[in-house]
């Protein structure tokens, strides 16, 4: 036995055992979202429209009743929306929000929440809302699941809108696209200022910077 | 072989062995809430295992689109079955489906590599089945929600796991004694005996008889402890052991599964999602095989050291025994406990 074949093992075992902890993605969720301003131009919320994959959309509604077939009216989902949102406070809805490098609770969804059905896609609308309306010249706001269990991802087509802000510069990271969405961002710091709140890295989350005077 | 060969091989035997428990020792020890910090997640998960976890979701996607082609037409259902033995193979790889609990055990044991890919084969078909007869029974027969689904899942979760414990208690407790009566003062060492008969080795021929203990006072796992018995463990015995291992490991079936099975029923075409995860099986079956001989292999060759080393050897191979159940052991209880969570099966 050479230590060739000695190497040769000890990758093997290494590649069988090492950094395989993670199950793959089983829900994809396309994104859709919108930051809520408020008339004094504080952001009060963060409102989320989450399209779900045609599988676990067809997993989700199994068994529930409906009316028409393969048809499901917002009251007829109403019960598993519930179960949707209580499930996610657990994970903090995915949502992590800083403000000007400072971390910014947000509470549970506001009452309005829905889910919707459309040609096989799930769609979970709500409203998050902050602890208390956030004034920042640089609001972060993190979507993603530390699991991978869930696989985020903007939509291609106005992923992010700004409702009745003030002039604010809106930035959209997408992952594997950091080299644009950086680009952009890194232009809106003054020269002079520390560029902490770019160190994103490789980082997959999916990132809404806004930048406002 | 030379005895200086020999002695290389042992050693690498004994390498291995050692990766593997400070593997299993690390999955166990970096075990959190949910499985993962909250922490954003890291990049790119490095190089080959990274490339493992990309192809994985790469087939699981790949399987909403198959089963809507064959719905259409038939003949893509053979690329379902193709897209489906691939992503059993990929995903194996990936936390569950026994790895772990399997090598451990055959470690433990000293099984041999031919019972260590029955084993893995019989655990991964009951997975299948498991997951078949979930759906089938839930939604076929009662039309119930996927929080039904998934309710009955951490039922099974729980039986699973607490069967894993036992299993490891057992062990544990028949390992341990062995090795402690080792480490008694004036304790007598069986090494090169007659009664040795190690053969973890990858290309081994199945003996007439197996010998589970070097030891003449060691109880066999499932113990009672008698004096050896030459002829017995031959047969059914084996599998009888190995039966709570099997039922043990397999019964929790896979989450991806039990969607696809879903969605395959909303298609019309539940049967085919019934061999597509038929073959799933198959391709988990032969990563857990693959690795569970490779296990068996090590302890094999580790065996021949303690052969070759008496005293010493011995007492290290039974300090891996009794790790290897340890190990066990450790790994039901988080899994019990929901410290570490293989998979999730979630209403979101």
């Amino acid at each position: 036995m050479t230590a060739s074949i000695r190497i040769f093992l000890a990758a093997l075992l290494t590649v069988a055992f090492a950094g395989l902890a993670r199950a793959h993605p089983h829900v994809w969720v396309t994104m859709h979202s919108e930051l809520i301003y408020a008339p004094d131009g504080t952001v009060t919320g963060v409102r989320h429209h989450w399209a779900f994959d045609d599988m676990f959309s067809t997993f989700a509604t199994q068994g529930l009743e409906s009316k028409e077939k393969d048809k499901f009216t917002r009251e007829e989902l109403a019960p598993l929306a519930k179960v949707n949102v209580e499930s996610l406070k657990e994970y903090d809805y995915f949502t992590y929000a800083t403000a000007d490098g400072v971390k910014v609770p947000l509470t549970d969804p506001l009452p309005d929440y829905w889910l919707d059905y459309k040609d096989s896609i799930l769609t979970l609308n709500f409203t998050l809302p902050f602890k208390t309306p956030v004034k920042a010249k640089e609001l972060k706001i993190d979507i993603y699941d530390a699991t991978i269990f869930v696989d985020f991802a903007f939509a291609k087509d106005k992923p992010v809108q700004l409702v009745g802000a003030p002039a604010c510069k809106l930035d959209v990271a997408l992952p594997r696209e950091m080299t644009f969405a950086e680009g952009k961002a890194l232009s809106n710091i003054p020269a002079d200022q520390q560029n902490t709140t770019m160190a994103w890295g490789a980082q997959f989350a999916n990132k809404i910077l806004v930048h406002c005077p | 072989m030379t005895s200086g060969q020999r002695s290389t091989l042992a050693q690498c035997a004994l390498f291995i062995l050692c990766m593997l428990l400070v593997f299993g020792a690390l999955d166990v020890a970096l075990a959190q809430p949910f499985g993962m910090t909250r922490s954003a997640p890291s990049p790119e998960i490095g190089g080959f295992a990274g490339w493992i976890f990309a192809k994985q979701a790469e087939f699981y996607r790949m399987m909403s689109g198959t089963i809507r082609a064959a719905k259409a037409d038939g003949s893509a259902a053979y690329t379902l079955m193709g897209i489906s033995f691939l992503y059993g193979i990929f995903h194996a790889a990936g936390p569950g489906h026994g790895k772990a609990v399997i090598s451990s055990y055959l470690v433990a044991n000293n099984e041999t590599w031919r019972r260590g890919v029955v084993l893995s084969f019989a655990s991964a078909l009951l997975q299948a089945v498991v997951a078949i007869a979930i759906v089938g029974i839930a939604a076929v027969l009662l039309n119930a929600t996927a929080k039904t689904m998934g309710n009955a899942v951490r039922v099974i979760e729980i039986v699973s796991y607490a069967l894993i414990v036992l299993i490891g208690l057992r062990l544990l407790w028949v390992k341990g004694r062995a090795l402690l009566h080792l480490l008694r003062p004036g304790a007598h060492d069986h090494h090169g005996h007659a009664h040795d008969h190690h053969h973890g080795h990858g290309r081994a021929h199945d003996h007439g008889h197996d010998h589970h203990h070097d030891d003449e006072e060691e109880a066999s796992a499932w113990g009672h402890a008698h004096a050896l018995e030459p002829a017995e463990l031959k047969g059914p015995h084996w599998l009888r052991r190995g039966l709570t291992a099997i039922v043990a490991v397999g019964l929790r079936p896979c989450s991806g599964a039990i969607i696809v099975l879903v969605f395959a029923l909303a298609q019309g075409l539940f049967w085919i999602g019934a061999a597509s995860t038929f073959v799933m099986g198959l391709g988990t079956a032969i990563t857990v095989a693959t690795i569970a001989t490779i296990a068996v292999g090590a302890r094999g060759l580790a065996g021949k050291l303690a052969q070759a080393k008496p005293g010493a050897g011995m007492l290290l191979l039974r300090g891996f025994e009794t790790a290897a159940a340890l190990l066990i052991v450790a790994f039901g209880a988080l899994l019990l406990t929901g410290y570490m969570v293989s998979e999730r099966l979630v209403g979101i």
